[in-house]
């Protein structure tokens, strides 16, 4: 059971220290469908790297392997050296992931959301896990959501009530799927004030996949881009702000132009 | 072979879940609040529709028993009759389908739609096993309840006979006579082949369901078809075990 | 809901479960789980038949107990008792295996024994009887019913005849018939004596003179007397004979006045007396019914198997075994 020896109030000074990621020529295929291409990157540990890339190219299955809820197809992903899809992995790693459809338990209420994690692995008792949840619920504006269900709350709050459920955690290595899609760009600016804070004070290792660009180029510490199930780019946000390749700069900076629209060149 | 191999495949899954919540079965009394809900919802909220049947299974048992006795003028042992098949075999059976009906649909429903929109992915990487807080505790209050149900559907079921055998012009029997046959033919040792059985069939029809939601894959329309699989299983389930737990415990 | 009130609906249906499981075992296995009250008696039977576990025990009809195990002990089974604390068995007292219905119901039936008996302690032995079970008196029933055939053809015979000799009752015609113009003649002629006597014309006296008729007729009339007795029952033809012979004692003093009335009297004496004579003799079949008791003893055993045979039904007695046997086939 991980940490459940030392109770940590919320956001003070943590002890385990910070753990890399390492993807090794991941491949991925569901049946016929390739998905993943023979991708390999690393994240150091209290890094936070954006992954970046069109709709559709295998962002959330990465992210997926990553935690070990995929299997890869070919080449393996280790975490603080050991492979994701042991057990001992997730039992020595505290691992959070805000998933892109938030997965909230639509059972319980948002506070038991939160409350879960720290419950389930006793992590203090009920008084202190109670300031736990609703110093992250502060953290994200969602006082007033404690007692309802994951059902009555809009898209941005259940986005807001994942991310709060994954700071309850207190993890070691953060995964964030869009985590500021559905959000106002105030509530966005927040998001990554947030995550970048957690990573100065708590060394904490994230990986967000996010289409944010001012995120990204605020943020990170690198920047991967993935186009069709490859890596394509992999580089700090000031190389990212001069792309030289041309497919990057397309991606990064398309140009809206009514004239001549992107859908109508499909047809000719 | 494909089917086939499905089924060698659901089999062996469900063994695996039953090994894996069996590993975790030192959390149960960490998770008594869950385990009194499942309690609830299995045992509790079922009574009145187990209640409800078994009285007219008893009640038509004894009509058909004394609708084909009259004949051989072996009325009065319709005590006895409705004793026997009520507790070693339509009680243990008929709470069995109601649980599969009434509780697996709803199980398999509920972890379906946890699987599909991702909660069991998020449990998974929050380390907690969705067979310790999903499986165990519907486990072990199906283990606890099924055996109340049992013991209350054979009685209902008796005592729906009873008066049947009472108030039917060409039975009347009086209730002292059709329990002193009941009690005289029945052992106690046949209400307890039938709880054995009701639990038997109580628990599988809880692991299968689980499993099958648990397994479920795609969109809001798999979990209908989960729902509709699981319940068939369990019913072919039910029926399979009857035979054979009948044979071990004869 | 709360999580208190659920919890308390659970437990309270978990408790309900348990009491009706411990009702349910109460009631199938005779309580014997935790009314372990009251002493035991050792019962030991050449066989137990269709006695179990959980049967009653009665006593005079009354329950005090049931059969709380059946055991093997040797050479013989063995039932022990429970016995409720309060009643108390004599001594002397015997336990039966009593059948209470032809489907198998039994229970061990314990008389009273006698008032003064010292009671039995706990785990004594009881004295037992053997009581014909249901297949015993139906071999029996069957044995009877042959015997008591037998035993009328022969009684047939001897009434009827068989062909050759004429049967008792042919016998006794004949005797009739033969004497039987004398007869009327006595008869006509007693009833005129008796109008005589009735008009006051009777000399007694005459009759009381006359020593050796009076001590001849005095024995024969003893000797008819005695006949008429034992024939009595069987013959009523002979009775009424001998009853109007009986009749006419206080009017025989008219005899010594006509002659040939007293001959013809004293014939028709003779008569009777020969036929009395030979019936004391054991000579004629009617003799022989009234002396022989080959056949009356035969009659008298295959009634007195008959008996016995149908006290062994016990409490119950034949008639409710076979009205059990008749209601439950029709
Ligand atoms: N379980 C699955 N079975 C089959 N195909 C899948 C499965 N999961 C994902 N895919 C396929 O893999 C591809 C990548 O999906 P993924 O969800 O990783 O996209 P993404 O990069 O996260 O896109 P987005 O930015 O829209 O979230 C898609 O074409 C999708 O159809
Ligand atoms: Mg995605």
């Amino acid at each position: 059971m991980p940490c459940s020896s030392h109770t940590r109030n919320p956001f003070t000074a943590i002890e385990t220290p910070a753990v890399g990621v390492t993807v090794e020529n991941l491949s991925k295929s569901f049946g016929d469908h390739v998905v993943l291409h023979d991708v390999s990157f690393s994240v150091e540990p209290g890094e936070i790297f954006v992954l970046m890339g069109p709709s559709g190219t295998g962002k959330s299955v990465l992210l997926k392997h990553i935690v070990g809820l995929e299997a890869p197809s070919s080449g393996r992903v280790l975490v603080n050296g050991h492979d994701a899809l042991a057990k001992e992995t997730r039992e020595q790693v505290r691992m959070a992931m805000v998933f892109q459809s938030g997965a909230l338990f639509n059972s319980l209420t948002v506070y038991d959301n939160l409350a879960l994690y720290p419950r389930e692995h006793r992590v203090s008792n009920e008084a202190g896990i109670r300031e736990k949840v609703m110093h992250a619920l502060q953290i994200l504006s969602l006082e007033d959501t404690a007692q309802k269900f994951p059902s009555e709350l809009s898209g941005g709050m259940k986005k807001r009530v994942a991310i709060a459920r994954a700071l309850v955690m207190e993890p070691q290595l953060m995964l964030y799927d869009e985590p500021t899609s559905e959000l106002d760009p105030v509530m966005s600016a927040t998001i990554s004030e947030i995550i970048a804070s957690l990573k100065d004070e708590y060394h904490v290792t994230t990986l967000v996949v996010s289409h944010d660009r001012d995120l990204a180029l605020n943020i990170a510490d690198r920047v991967g881009i993935m186009m069709d199930g490859r890596l394509i780019f992999l580089g700090t946000p000031a190389e990212l702000r001069e792309p030289k390749d041309a497919q990057v700069a397309g991606f990064l900076y398309p140009k809206i132009d009514l004239k001549h629209p992107r859908f109508k060149k499909l047809e000719t | 072979m494909k089917q086939l191999n499905s089924i060698l495949e659901g089999f062996g899954s469900t063994l695996q879940l039953l090994v894996r919540t069996f590993s975790y079965i030192g959390s149960l009394p960490r998770q008594r609040a869950r385990f009194i809900e499942q309690c609830y919802l299995i045992g509790y909220t079922t009574l009145p529709i187990v209640a409800i049947l078994s009285f007219f299974i008893g009640a038509v048992l004894a009509l058909q028993a004394g609708y084909s006795m009259q004949n051989f003028g072996a009325k009065q042992f319709i005590g006895s009759l409705v004793g026997l098949s009520m507790a070693r075999e339509l009680g243990p059976v008929m709470v069995a389908i109601l649980l599969a009906g009434r509780v697996g649909s709803a199980i398999t429903a509920e972890l379906a739609s946890m699987k599909v929109y991702q909660e069991v992915d998020a449990l998974e990487t929050m380390n907690i096993p969705p067979a310790r807080m999903l499986v165990l505790p519907r486990l072990a209050a199906v283990l606890v309840m099924v055996p109340v149900l049992a013991i209350i559907a054979d009685l209902v079921g008796w005592f729906g006979g009873a008066i049947v055998a009472k108030y039917t012009s060409f039975i009347s029997i009086e209730p002292e006579a059709y329990f002193s046959v009941l009690r005289r033919y029945m052992k106690f040792q046949d209400v307890m082949n039938g709880l054995i059985k009701a639990e038997t069939f109580g628990f599988g029809v809880v692991l299968v369901c689980c499993n099958i939601g648990l397994n479920t894959r795609g969109g809001p329309r798999e979990i209908g078809a989960a729902v509709t699989r699981a319940v068939v299983v369990s019913l072919i389930l039910i029926l399979v075990l009857d035979y054979f737990v009948t044979k071990i415990l004869l | 809901m709360n999580n208190a009130q659920q919890t308390a609906r659970v437990g309270l249906f978990f408790i309900l479960g348990l009491a009706l499981t411990w009702v349910t075992f109460e009631t199938l296995s005779g309580g014997t789980l935790f009314k372990n009250k009251g002493y035991t008696l050792v019962a030991g039977f050449e066989s137990l038949k269709e006695l179990k576990e959980g049967d009653e025990v009665r006593m005079a009809g009354v329950k005090i107990g049931s059969v709380e195990k059946t055991r093997l002990a040797g050479r013989r089974a063995e039932a022990v008792l429970r016995i409720d604390a309060d009643a108390k068995i004599a001594s002397d007292a015997t336990a039966s295996i009593v059948m209470a219905g032809l489907i198998g119901t039994n229970y061990i039936g314990i008389d009273l024994g006698t008032a003064g008996a010292a009671p039995l302690a706990d785990g004594a032995e009881i004295q037992t009887r053997v009581t014909p079970d249901i297949n015993t008196i139906m071999t029996e029933i069957g044995n009877l019913g042959q015997k008591l055939e037998g035993a009328l053809s022969a009684f047939g015979t001897t009434l009827n005849g068989d062909g050759k000799g004429g049967g008792l009752f042919q016998k006794l015609d004949k005797i009739v018939t033969d004497n039987s113009d004398r007869v009327s003649t006595t008869m006509t002629n007693l009833q005129e004596i008796t109008t005589k006597l009735n008009k006051g014309e009777g000399t007694l006296g005459k009759l009381i003179n006359d020593p050796a008729l009076h001590d001849e007729l005095i024995a024969a009339v003893a000797e008819i007397k005695s006949t008429a007795s034992q024939a009595k029952g069987f013959i009523t033809d002979a009775q009424g004979i001998i009853a109007q012979v009986k009749s006419g004692q206080g009017a025989l003093g008219t005899l010594v006045y006509d002659e040939t009335m007293a001959n013809n009297l004293r014939v028709t004496v003779t008569n009777i007396r020969s036929v009395s004579d030979k019936l004391a003799k054991g000579e004629g079949t009617l003799g022989k019914l009234i002396n022989d008791d080959t056949l009356y003893n035969t009659a008298q055993s295959t009634l007195k198997k008959a008996d016995r045979a149908l006290d062994g039904l016990g409490d119950s007695g034949p008639i409710t075994a076979v009205g059990i046997v008749a209601n439950s086939l029709f």
